[in-house]
């Protein structure tokens, strides 16, 4: 198919509102989801779109997919608009949503790709050629002929790549593809993203997991309370963090005070904690670097122990951390 | 990756909307045999309501044109539950399953894909109306010699028609409302009233003749029985007539129908959503 | 530390029946919580005001068509305001178990060392009530609008026969739901039991009428002695007159629970060995 000429995605002054309307239908909160984003994709990139929860992803992948309108703002699509131009951008696009939603549980992965195949307008000849591939793509041949609803979580999601590419779309969004899948399962979708992208597909990725934003994306925008708080590739987005290096400790019986008193250290720029598990991971950012250790350890209460040890180079979590909390 | 075969569109509208009632007839069919039990609900009422007529009708007259007059009653009672219960909820299926907003993301009006639903659950009525047809030759011995078979035959696809005309308009009433449950519960035995599926709706009230004009089948009925009981008296109308009357208003439940999706999809994008229930 | 009792773990048959209380105290309170949520106010207005009106007037047009004499109507209409009353004894009890299904509570009710009786009576006795009501409701339609007369009736024991029907036709629908706990859902098997009820039980033709084979198992649903029982109580029979229906219907009410109750356990080990819990 011809490329359009423009960028995949181009988005300019988005802005988009929920009403809540009280019992008499009266206006009774306006909340804003976004609030003025710009951002272009270009052809063939795979783009990452992060933010905490309620920042503003999932409002803007269904802006860009359609499926709401937006309150002001433009977005163009391929070059089409989404307000206007609907079906010939959802002909063009493919969509993973996240989760178990989207799939007929009660029939097989075979009439779940014929059925949207035929929603999609695929030509039936094509379909019947088609579909087998993508089974075997995300490796389901094997057991296309099953329920969906005796798959695994992981497969379940596999087959949603399938649906998503049974029109043999231009453009594919990816809604936190990996959520809730167990790490083989994850890195399956991970491989198909980058087999997408290899084939010359536009990609727009949400993610809750930074490494793998990190590791796929070539740009990513940071979305923080319905805005873009910065836009790069990943190494540059580390870049903002270079003045820091982070003291990552394993620790024993640590506890919330613990990182209180850490916090509480000159210098100490922040501190992320993970107490849940038996061992505790406790990053310290901070530009002292080495120099900061002894108060580190000083600061250790009784009965605590540092298992580990170790001073690391910035992350992109710590750059995303930095830019979602300002 | 392997090399895929490439996408190709289906070209032409007709054939996109054949494409697309197709699948949609087929994937609920699909769903309906995974899972038939819901038949159950929407043949019982009709089925027991036809035999308790049985009953009181074998004691009180003879003669199977009486007989198949009730027969035939109960089958459009039969169409009647699947139509208020499976029909009208074809789309509020996707909002529980989960599904609404991969169907909502489709390049094509919602319409399409409800229609398709609408036909195969309308479908499963004949089925029911069917069945209760065999258990009246079978059970009751009555008698099926038509006045007028293609008229009659006509007028039965016209009624389907009708039927299902009307469950696309439910199914848009329930997705624009939260109380789907009632609206089909309260609308069941009103409409096998209104509808004169065992008596005349002339013994009504006045005040409910308005609702039993206003739904297409009773002119369906009213057609199905002149062309199929010797000497039936009924309403002072004839075949034709009744027949306009209903094609006219099948035609007004459609047009209801599209407008009303209409405001469906832009009241989905303008909140996002129709998950919410 | 010295034994005090040779029966340290075990309950005494005094504490057992301390632990059942606490157990229907606590359903009884879920019971009304729960279906203020499930059943909100238009549930409410159908059951109440829309479904026994049709249904009557389904029953009655269909005999004023057929020309029987007024007396026929008359007991037409009174059966199906008495029967009006299943939708909410027999439907909404199977919804417990349904709605546990539904909800995912279904593990965690039966894992809890819970009595079962206990817990499902102590949910169902918002449905006595609310079945009251409604033949209550329908009896009143009966009066004000298809004109049964009720200058003769007795209005103690047309409470009476009310208020036992619903206690009865619950314990039926107790039964119904220990099926549903085995079956994917007790709502097919309610509704069908449901509309039963309209054939079976003198609702609109006497017992007598029906096939020689089915008329003992007319007998079996409570339902068929209440509206013997309601029709006399209408046309002026006194309570003592009343008693022997009552009585066998109190009976009958008995056994089914026992009998439900019996299925209830049976079903449960059932669905134990095949984990069915979750199917729906």
């Amino acid at each position: 198919m011809q490329k359009p000429l423009g960028p995949a995605i181009s988005v300019k002054g988005l802005t988009r509102e929920y009403v809540t309307r009280n019992f008499f239908g009266g206006v009774a909160r306006t909340t804003s989801a976004l609030s003025g984003i710009d951002f272009e994709v270009a052809n063939g990139e795979l783009f990452g779109l992060i933010g905490p929860n309620g920042a503003g992803k999932t409002t803007t992948i269904k802006i860009l997919t359609t499926l709401l309108t937006p309150t002001g703002g433009d977005a163009r699509i391929l070059g089409l608009d989404v307000r206007k131009d609907l079906y010939e951008i959802r002909r063009r696009i493919g969509i993973v949503f996240g989760g178990e939603r989207g799939l007929y549980n009660r029939v097989s992965a075979v009439d779940n790709l014929r059925y949207f195949s035929d929603l999609y307008g695929v030509d039936s000849s094509v379909a019947r050629k088609r579909i087998p591939e993508l089974l075997e793509v995300v490796g389901l041949s094997d057991r296309a002929q099953e329920k969906v609803e005796k798959y695994s979580r992981g497969m379940k999601q596999r087959l949603h790549i399938a649906k998503a590419l049974v029109h043999d779309p231009e453009l594919i969004f990816l809604d936190e593809p990996t959520i809730g899948l167990d790490p083989g399962g994850a890195r399956d979708i991970r491989n198909m993203v980058r087999d997408l992208k290899a084939q010359g597909k536009t990609i727009l990725l949400t993610t809750h997991y930074m490494f793998e934003a990190e590791e796929l994306c070539q740009r990513i925008a940071v979305i923080s309370k319905g805005k873009i708080v910065a836009l790069d590739t990943p190494s540059e987005l580390k870049n903002m963090v270079r003045d820091i290096s982070v003291i990552e400790l394993r620790t024993f019986e640590a506890t919330m005070d613990y990182v209180e008193a850490l916090r509480k250290l000159p210098n100490v720029v922040r501190v992320v904690a993970d107490l849940d598990s038996e061992q505790q991971t406790i990053r310290v950012q901070t530009p002292l670097g080495a120099d900061l250790l002894p108060k580190v350890t000083a600061a250790l209460p009784a009965g605590a122990r540092i298992i580990d040890r170790t001073i690391k180079e910035p992350t992109l979590e710590d750059a995303y951390l930095r830019l979602v909390e300002e | 990756m392997h090399e895929l075969t490439p996408g190709k569109q289906t070209q032409g509208r007709v054939g996109r909307v054949i494409q697309v009632l197709r699948a949609s007839v087929f994937l609920t069919s699909k769903l309906f045999f995974a899972d038939p039990q819901w038949l159950i609900p929407n043949i019982i009422a009709p089925f027991i309501f036809t035999l308790v007529a049985f009953f009181l009708f074998s004691g009180q007259t003879s003669g199977s044109s009486f007989l198949l007059y009730l027969v035939l009653g109960s089958g459009l009672m039969g169409m009647w539950g699947t139509t208020i219960y499976a029909s009208a909820n074809s789309i509020g299926f996707d909002r529980w399953n989960g599904t609404m907003e991969s169907t909502l993301a489709a390049p094509i009006p919602l319409s399409w894909i409800a229609l398709g639903r609408v036909l195969f659950n309308t479908l499963q009525g004949v089925l029911n109306a069917v069945f209760i047809l065999v258990i009246g030759l079978v059970w009751f011995r009555v008698g099926f010699t038509l006045v007028n078979p293609p008229a009659f035959f006509f007028a039965s696809i016209m009624t389907f028609l009708s039927l299902s005309a009307f469950g696309l308009l439910m199914t848009t009433i329930l997705l624009l409302s939260r109380k789907g449950g009632f609206i089909t519960n309260s609308m069941e035995i009103p409409v096998y009233i209104a509808t004169g599926t065992m008596f005349p709706v002339i013994l009504l009230p006045v005040v409910y003749l308005p609702f039993a004009f206003m739904l297409a089948p009773t002119w369906g009925i009213e057609a199905i029985r002149l062309a199929a009981l010797p000497g039936y008296v009924g309403l002072p109308t004839t075949y034709t007539v009744d027949m306009t009357i209903m094609v006219a208003e099948t035609f007004a439940y459609l047009a209801l129908a599209f407008f009303l999706f209409k405001r469906v999809e832009a009241y989905a994008k303008k909140m996002g959503t129709l998950e919410e229930y | 530390m010295k034994s005090t009792d040779g029966k340290s773990g075990l309950l005494s048959a005094d504490s057992r029946l301390q632990m059942a209380w606490r157990v229907f105290r606590g359903a009884f309170f879920f019971g009304r919580k729960g279906l203020i949520i499930w059943d909100s106010w238009d549930m409410w207005v159908m059951q109440i005001f829309i479904t026994p009106i049709a249904q009557i007037g389904f029953f009655a047009f269909l005999s004023v068509y057929l020309k029987y004499p007024s007396s026929v109507t008359q007991f037409i209409v009174i059966g199906n305001a008495l029967q009006s009353m299943s939708f909410s004894a027999v439907f909404a009890v199977a919804n417990i178990t349904s709605q546990d299904k539904w909800q995912g509570t279904l593990p965690s009710t039966l894992v809890t060392p819970a009595n079962r009786m206990a817990l499902f009576i102590g949910r169902a006795w918002f449905q006595v009530l609310l079945s009251a009501l409604i033949a209550a409701a329908g009896l009143l339609y009966a009066g004000t609008v298809f004109g049964v007369s009720f200058a003769q009736a007795d209005f103690a024991g047309v409470a009476l026969v009310v208020i036992l029907t619903s206690v009865a036709m619950i314990s039926f629908g107790l039964l119904i739901s220990a099926v549903g706990l085995y079956m994917r859902t007790a709502l097919i098997v309610a509704n069908i039991f449901l509309f039963v009820t309209l054939l079976l039980s003198g609702v609109n033709f006497p017992v007598s009428e029906l096939p020689v084979w089915l008329q003992p198992v007319a007998w079996v649903i409570p339902l068929t002695y209440g509206t013997e029982a309601v029709r006399m109580a209408i046309s002026g029979a006194s309570l003592q007159a009343l008693l022997p229906v009552l009585g066998w219907e109190a009976l009958d009410g008995l056994v089914v629970l026992i009998v439900g109750f019996s299925l209830f356990s049976a079903f449960e080990s059932l669905s134990r060995k095949t984990g069915r819990f979750e199917e729906y």
